[in-house]
This record gives C-alpha cells, structure tokens and sequence, in this order.
C-alpha cells in the first residue's frame, strides 16, 4: 500500500460539494477570537484566540482539564460558545454545509454491533461519497491497515486497536480539508503508532490541515508547524515549535556524566538521572564557561549537547504546578 | 445534502433492523403463535362438530312427567321421551341408572323451573339434558300455535336494521365507529412496539460513544427524523407479518374458527372522521416519539432509559379507564380532562373520534396542541440529543443541557 490511499478520492465518484479552500490561501481555515466558554457559573475558556492556516499541522496543548476539547467541541457546533468567534472556512461549522470535515473524538466510538464494511459505508455516504466509492475506498483503507479479513466482522469483535484503526478510516474516507484528531495515538501500541502518525503525514502532504491535541510531544516536534498552551483557559504560549521553545528559557544543556553536579548561579538543573541530567541556563553565558565549570568541579562528562528546550520540558515547566490528577478533560468543568 | 443524508440514515436504520436475527426472531413469533392456536382451534373445532354431528344421530332416552299439559306426546315420543306418573321413582332409576333421564314439567314453566335428571356424562355433555328438554317444550308450543311466522316472531326471529340521522345526515352507529377507531389501534400497535426501540435507538449513539461522529457529519435533526421514520417502516412491516396470519385464518379457517362473517361493504366511512383520525394519530406519534427520543439523549443507560417508558405506557393505557364515560358522558370532567392533557390526548381523543362525539372545535383544539406540542418536544430533543449526549456516561439534567446551548 502506497500514500496515495490518502488521496483515492480524487480518482473515484465523487458527489458535488462545495469547493475546498476556495477561498484566499492568506485567510486561515480556523478562526478563533475571543472564545469564552462558561458551564453555568464555571469559566472553562476565559479568552482565547488563535488561528490555523491552510496546509499546517497545528498542536493544541493543555493539561488535562484545560479545555481542549470544549474548545473544539464549541468549533463544531456540539457546544455553543458563550462569546467569541469559532469559525471554519470563514463562518461557524454546520455539518449540512458540506465542509470536508474529518474529525477523531476523544470519546472513540462507531456502531458496535455492525459489520466494519457496514459502518464504513454508511459514513461515507453520510460524508457524501457515492456507496460504491465508499466501498471500494473502504476495503483499500483495511487492506492498508492489516483488517482487510475484518471487513465483515462486527466492530464489538475487533480489538480496541482494531475499532480505533476503524474509526480513523472513516475519519479520513472524506479526504478531509481540515482533520481534527484528539489524542489520535491513545491506545495505539508503537508499531501502530507508527502507521497512524504515517497516515497524518500522507494527508498533510495531500494538503489537508491538520489541528491535532496529544501529550505526546515528541509527535508535535515531529509533525506540527505551529503550536499554542492553553492554561487556565487562556493562551500561555502561541506560535511555531521553535518560538514557543525560544519562549521557554533560550538553551538546555544535555549532559552525560558521572560525578557530582555543583550548584551554578549559571544554570539550574532541570533533570538528572544517573548518568543523565539536563540543565537549563539561567544567564547569558557561553556553553563553553558551564563545561568548564562542570570539568573544574570535578564531574566526568561523557557528553555534551546544547540547544532548546524539549516541549516535554515545556509542558513540565508550565503545567507542572497544576494538580492534573482527576481533571476532567471532557467535561471541561 | 441533507435530504441525501435522510435518506441514507433511514437506509442505514432500516437495512440493519433487517439483518439481524433478534429482529425476525421477535416478529415472527407472534405469527407462528397465532399460527398454532388457529391450527389448534380449527382442529378442537372440526373434532367437535364431527362429535356433535355423531351426538345428532344418537337419540336420547328419557322419562318425563308434565304438570303443564303443554308437551305434545306425539313429538315427545320422537324426541325419545316416555310419559311416567310417578315422578320419584323416575328421579331413582335415573339415580340407580336404569334410566338415563328424567325431565319434570312444571305446572307454570314460565315460572317455575324445568327440572331435568341425568347420568353425569361430564361437564360439556351433560349440557344437552337441558337443551333436549327445551327443545321438547319450544317444538310442543309451536305445533301449538301452528303457525310458522307466528312463532317465529314470538321467538324474536326477526331482523331490525336501524338508520339514525346527525346533522341532517346517517350517521354511522358501530359501522362507522370501525373505521376511525383503526386509528387508535394503529396507535397502540405503534407506540407498544416502537416506543422502547426508538428510546434506545437514540441510546446507542450515546452508549456507543458515537455521537460526536455524528454530530459533526449530519445535522440532529436529520438523524432522528430518519431514525423515527425508518421506525415506522419497520412498525409497518411487522404489522404486516402480525396481521397476516388473522388474514388468512380469516379468509380460509373463518367457519372453522366460528369467526363472523363480517360485511366490510356495510362499514361507513366519514371522510371528516378519518381525517380528524389520522391528524390525530400523527400528532400523537410525532409526541411520544419525540419525548421518547429526549428521554434517550438524558437517560445514560437503556435501564435507566426504560423507567421513563414504563410512565408512558401508563399514560397511553390510563384513558381506557375512563373508557365507560367516553362512551355513556363524553362531556364528564375526567374525560374532557383526558382529552385536553397532551398525553392522553390521543387515545382520548381518538375513541371519542370514532364514536362521533368529539366536535370540530375540540378536534381542532386538540390536533393544533398535538402538532404544536410535538414540534417542541421534538426540537427539545433534538437540542438535548445535541447537547447532552455527548455525555456519554452521565444522567443529565435539563438546566446542564442548556447550559451548553446558551453558552
């Protein structure tokens, strides 16, 4: 199987629907402004505002609880916003509109007690595909994903892996302009991991944007052009991976050494393992002087690298001082 | 693209009705029930008529004693009877079974009791004692009279056909009752089979944490406007499998069943009933299911979920109890209550429909708040669908739905 599975709509029957992207490259696809979401007298979202352009992969970040997912509910019309403007394609999402719209919930979920290729088809056709595109599209996509025998088996009898593979076929069986992926790799063991994070990759090449919300940040360094926190419903940081880390405390030195690290008014350290640690650095000061200082102080260094900060450092550092444990993301409350 | 989608939900909704097993399993059991008790009754009663026709021939042998002096001897001893005077030796060897029967005349038969005497033959057989003696006594007073037309008349063997006149024009009486009351019958079978489908239809998004795929593929609106309607396919369906054996018991077993055979030309058709009926069946419909869907997007369970339809079941079957004063005083505060208060509006007011005593101003009044009412509803559950079921494990309450869509 080859990454044109992720654009097999351009050669099969398509119904009419309104054009993609017919409109500027220059305008984004996603507009938010000024979005406040309140539960009653709860205040989830105080004021947010960002925007996602045509072609990128953008990351949103939160800690549990921080209302990603009441954001993106309230951009797809499953939540009204309290104030603010939430659109797609210059105006509020309204699934009849047509919109190529591929979106995977955090809540997974499909007709569990129907036959795979049932449920497929019955999406497609839903997304607006004609039934025999939506077949053949839909043995190619499980061929792809190792379920080409499954076809006919009940979705209650798949694995968990299996349903959540399922669900993302038919998340981009539309071949989506815009796809929204809340924790797409949750449950996902690595080698399927893997193939999820190939499949992303296909469909931004074939143009799709992509607004994906994970932890797992090593994907975001890996796919997204741009990113933005959300703490305590508001923007904490907002721009390209390499801004937000140049945001977050300018160079880390990565180090592998034996011995023990003396304390600096030069760094501080933010990580250390037993042969491992990483230091944050606190002044303007040449990596040279900390190597030397490290040297002079009596430590062995294996190794020695400097350069920005992981956003897994980031995450620590922003969210670490909020309690996570028992938020509840989807409520969002 | 929203009325593909329709037709794609109802499609969808339909087709996997049909495939699963469950569902035939369920609907064919009634059929295959009505089936065997029609086969059962056509065999008790071919048994039976072969028994009573074998009966006929077999002539019974009886004393009897006649203090009215109504008994033609002649047709006594055709009956089989022999005159005796001594009565109480007739009752001992009728004790003694040296005789079969005895029947003892009374002096004044229409006001003292027949007596009849006779060897147990079991509870259905011993029935004939007395029917022999009547007929005995019927035949001795006609050959009295003796003329045919004359005792037929005295019997009441005549035929009354009666014409009554509303408004200037016939009205129907039980023959134009029959055609509108379908409706209510339609209603019942509707609601009784349909109900708990479409409150666990809507469930399943819930429970299967389909929701947010949905509703962000196709408006709510769509999706349970679909679902209701493939529902009523499928109601419609198994009316037919239901009704299908009544049919052909009907048309091929109806001597043997001892069914009636009943005149479908003589009915009487209002079209202003029928109307009325089926404006009332709808309202009705689109009420309950609308409330029922509602239901579904806040219970979080089908357990849950089917506390509230037991409620309507109840509010469906509470008119029937007041069913004697919809007939005898349509006007009675119960009934006019009944027939306003939106959930018992439609049986109430479908009965009183069929029996012609519902006026056009009440109809109007009642098919206006119906239709009104289960928009709302419908609305309503469209925006809790849209609102609360994305809380896929939690009951939720009204004030929380609206939160979300107010924002």
């Amino acid at each position: 199987m080859t990454s044109a599975l992720l654009t097999p709509l351009d050669t099969l029957d398509r119904q009419a629907r309104p054009a993609a992207g017919s409109r500027p490259d220059a305008e984004p696809l996603v507009h938010i402004s000024n979005f406040r979401m309140d539960f009653g007298r709860s205040t989830v979202i105080r004021d947010l505002s960002f925007d996602i352009n045509r072609g990128e992969t953008f990351g949103f970040l939160g800690s549990n609880g921080s209302g990603k997912t009441t954001t993106i509910r309230a951009l797809l019309g499953i939540y009204q916003a309290t104030a603010g403007v939430l659109h797609i394609n210059g105006r509020p999402f309204a699934p009849e509109d047509g919109a190529r719209l591929g979106y995977l919930p955090e809540e997974r979920g499909l007709y569990k007690k129907e036959s795979v290729i049932d449920v497929m088809v019955y999406f497609g056709r839903l997304k607006g595909l004609r039934k025999a595109a939506a077949v053949a599209w839909s043995h190619e996509y499980l061929e792809r994903v190792a379920l080409g025998d499954k076809a006919k088996v009940r979705l209650d009898k798949l694995s968990g892996g299996q349903q959540q593979k399922v669900q993302l076929g038919v998340t981009i069986m539309n071949d989506p302009e815009l796809l929204i992926l809340d924790e797409p790799t949750k449950g996902f063991d690595p080698v399927n991991r893997k193939l999820l994070m190939d499949i992303i990759e296909d469909q931004k090449r074939a143009g799709a944007t992509v607004l994906m919300v994970t932890h797992q940040m090593e994907e975001v360094e890996r796919l997204c052009d741009r990113v933005v926190l959300l703490k305590n419903g508001e923007v904490e940081a907002y721009g390209t991976v390499e801004a937000v880390q140049d945001q977050y405390g300018g160079t880390v030195v990565r180090l592998q050494y034996s011995g023990e690290i003396p304390a600096s008014v030069h760094y501080v350290v933010t990580r250390r393992e037993s042969t491992y640690a990483e230091l944050t650095v606190t002044a303007p000061v040449d990596e040279a002087l900390i190597l030397r200082e490290l040297m002079d102080a009596g430590v062995t260094v294996r190794g020695f690298t400097a350069g920005r900060p992981s956003l897994d450092d980031i995450f620590v550092a922003v969210y670490g001082d909020q309690n996570a444990a028992g938020a509840d993301e989807t409520a969002g409350e | 693209m929203a009325r593909h989608n329709l037709g794609t939900v109802i499609s969808f909704e339909v087709t996997r009705t049909f495939k699963k097993k469950q569902f035939w399993l369920t609907t064919l059991l009634v059929p295959v029930i009505l089936g065997i008790v029609i086969a059962l009754i056509v065999i008790s009663n071919t048994t039976t008529s072969s028994k009573v026709d074998s009966q006929k021939d077999a002539t019974l042998r009886f004393t009897y004693s006649d203090a009215s002096g109504r008994i033609d001897p002649t047709l006594a001893t055709a009956f089989g009877g022999t005159v005796v005077a001594d009565e109480a030796q007739a009752i001992a060897d009728v004790k003694s079974g040296r005789s079969a029967a005895h029947f003892a005349y009374p002096a004044k038969p229409t006001k003292q009791a027949t007596m009849v005497y006779g060897a147990d033959l079991g509870i259905f057989d011993n029935g004939k004692y007395s029917s022999v003696a009547t007929q005995l006594m019927v035949a001795s007073a006609q050959a009295e009279i003796g003329d045919q037309t004359l005792t037929g008349l005295a019997r009441g063997s005549f035929q009354v056909d009666a014409i009554t006149y509303k408004d200037g024009a016939v009205s129907g009486g039980f023959l134009g009752a029959v055609a509108p009351l379908l409706f209510l019958l339609i209603f019942y079978v509707v609601i009784v089979m349909l109900g708990n489908q479409m409150l666990t239809s809507t469930l399943e998004e819930k429970e299967s944490r389909v929701t947010e795929m949905i509703l962000t593929t196709l408006n709510p609106t769509t999706l349970i406007t679909g679902k209701i309607v493939s529902l009523f396919i499928i109601g419609l369906v198994q009316m037919v499998v239901f009704i299908l054996p009544v049919l052909v018991g009907y048309l091929f077993f109806r001597t043997s069943l001892s069914l009636p055979d009943f005149d479908i030309s003589q009915l009487i058709v209002n079209p202003g009933q029928m109307v009325v009926g089926a404006l009332l069946l709808i309202g009705g419909f689109t009420l309950f299911m609308g409330t029922l869907v509602a239901a579904g997007a806040i219970m979080p369970t089908a357990k849950e979920a089917s506390q509230v339809f037991g409620i309507m079941m109840a509010l469906v079957f509470v008119p029937l109890y007041a069913a004697s004063l919809v007939v005898s005083d349509p006007h009675a505060l119960i009934v006019q209550l009944f027939t306003f208060f939106p959930y018992s509006a439609p049986v109430t007011a479908m009965l009183r429909n069929g029996l012609g005593s519902l006026g056009p101003v009440e109809s109007g009044i009642v098919i206006a708040e119906l239709f009104i009412l289960g928009g709302i509803v419908l609305r309503l559950a469209v925006q809790l669908f849209r609102y609360g079921s994305v809380e896929y494990s939690k009951k939720v309450s009204l004030r929380t739905v609206f939160a979300r869509s107010r924002g």
